[in-house]
């Protein structure tokens, strides 16, 4: 458990690091880190705790973090990639990436094509997950738009 | 009832011939291509660009624009009968370069604000210049940012407290050389494999000396900044959006990038693979 909050707290600083390297708006940073931070803590959750499988898994963190990101993007009157892209960084399959290549070098390609594979349908879990975020009408957000001062 | 409905008319048709001389449509239209210039090489989705442009040319009364707006290209045209039967025609290759999102950010505030009529047109141009001269964040601090985001990849994917120091190192010195090497004088895809390259040598070159308990997880959280966070992002937004030409090129940018990257690490590892004989790592 100390382990999942060491991890959450990396993936949120994390995220907020990679939006600098972006040129993300300093005044976005608390919401990049809890979106890095956010999606990294629900996916070890679903992985830890639940039968689900690690591309479920990533498919529903990205899709939270996917509602999430345009949900603040409203309420900050801001564009949505800037807290997508902090929050889909962490599950992006970077490791599964170098697994694959390590295996194909080593010359294990059973392990190398699992390894392959898995990544895919990570990415696709995330493809699949912000397709269906975006889907939603603008108008389902409305409500979290900030009042107007008059 | 027919008296209003013609004095409509009337005010409908003064209001769309008034403010349209060709000089002034001509002007939006460069304002509206500069806005979208702007956004599109600063990593903006396709539907961003085109919604913003029309706004713009919709607020400051131009005829018939219409956009076509792909992932490295804006194409544009509008005028005719107002302005005398004239046209105007635009096409700009926009090559696909490193995002800066706080300027997207801006000029998406600017768009709104122009909508709201707090701007004239020259003022908004000239809002539009400070946008495209907006510093970026300093050089150090990318450095800085890119090796704490190693160090955290690192720890996220498994590794120790050591492996992750030993990262943040690799990470600083990958984005010394992104930022003095890699951009300015390198191709996109050379200047990946050599970042994977350089990136997992770093790391093999630490462990050497003794810091950090496992390789991998060490180069696993090196290789994150190269990670194309942005290509890969926008790609499927568009390719939602029904963008589909963009939203393919901008999956092939971060597919080629992420190929490059695992090439350079790959060198690497079998090179130390065929040292050491396989039994280290």
């Amino acid at each position: 458990m100390t382990r999942i909050l060491i991890e959450t707290l990396a993936a949120a600083l994390g995220s907020v690091a990679f939006s600098l390297l972006f040129g993300a708006p300093e005044k976005y940073y608390l919401e990049c880190g809890l979106t890095g931070g956010g999606g990294w803590l629900l996916y070890r959750l679903l992985t830890d705790f639940t039968p689900f499988s690690p591309i479920l898994a990533t498919f529903l963190a990205a899709a939270a973090v996917a509602l999430y990101s345009r949900i603040a993007a409203v309420r900050r009157r801001c564009p949505t990639t800037v807290f997508l892209i902090a929050g889909i960084f962490p599950l992006v399959p970077g490791a599964g990436i170098y697994w694959t290549v390590y295996y194909l070098v080593t010359g294990e390609a059973s392990l190398a094509c699992s390894s392959g594979a898995a990544a895919l349908k990570a990415a696709f879990a995330i493809v699949l997950a912000i397709a269906a975020a975006f889907e939603l009408p603008r108008g389902a957000f409305r409500c979290f738009a900030p009042r107007k001062k008059r | 009832m027919k008296k209003s409905e013609k004095r409509r008319l009337a005010a409908r048709r003064s209001a769309a011939v008034s403010p349209a001389p060709c000089a002034d449509e001509c002007a939006v239209m460069e304002v509206a291509m500069k806005a979208g210039r702007l956004l599109l090489e600063n990593g903006a989705e396709i539907f961003r660009v085109e919604e913003t442009m029309e706004r713009i040319c919709r607020y400051y009364h131009v005829e018939n624009p219409s956009f076509f707006v792909l992932s490295n290209g804006i194409f544009m045209t509008g005028g005719g009968s107002v302005s005398g039967g004239r046209h105007f025609a635009h096409v700009e290759h926009i090559p696909v370069k490193g995002a800066q999102l706080d300027r997207v950010v801006a000029v998406n505030q600017l768009s709104r604000e122009i909508e709201g009529g707090r701007y004239t047109l020259s003022e908004a141009d000239a809002c539009l210049n400070a946008i495209a001269r907006m510093p970026g964040k300093k050089r150090w601090q990318q450095i800085l940012a890119s090796g704490v985001g190693s160090a955290c990849f690192c720890i996220l994917f498994g590794g120790s407290g050591m492996d992750s120091a030993a990262s943040f190192l690799a990470g600083l010195l990958l984005y010394a050389y992104v930022l003095l090497l890699s951009v300015p004088y390198m191709s996109r895809m050379i200047g990946n494999v050599l970042g994977g390259v350089l990136a997992s040598a770093a790391c093999v070159a630490l462990y050497g000396l003794g810091l950090g308990d496992d390789l991998s997880h060490m180069i696993i959280g090196a290789i994150i900044p190269l990670i194309p966070g942005i290509p890969f992002t926008n790609g499927i937004r568009d390719l939602a959006d029904g963008d589909y030409i963009s939203g393919s090129v901008r999956l092939l940018d971060a597919l080629v990038t992420f190929l490059c990257i695992a090439t350079g690490v790959g060198v690497v590892i079998a090179l130390y693979h065929s040292m050491t004989g396989g039994g280290l790592l």
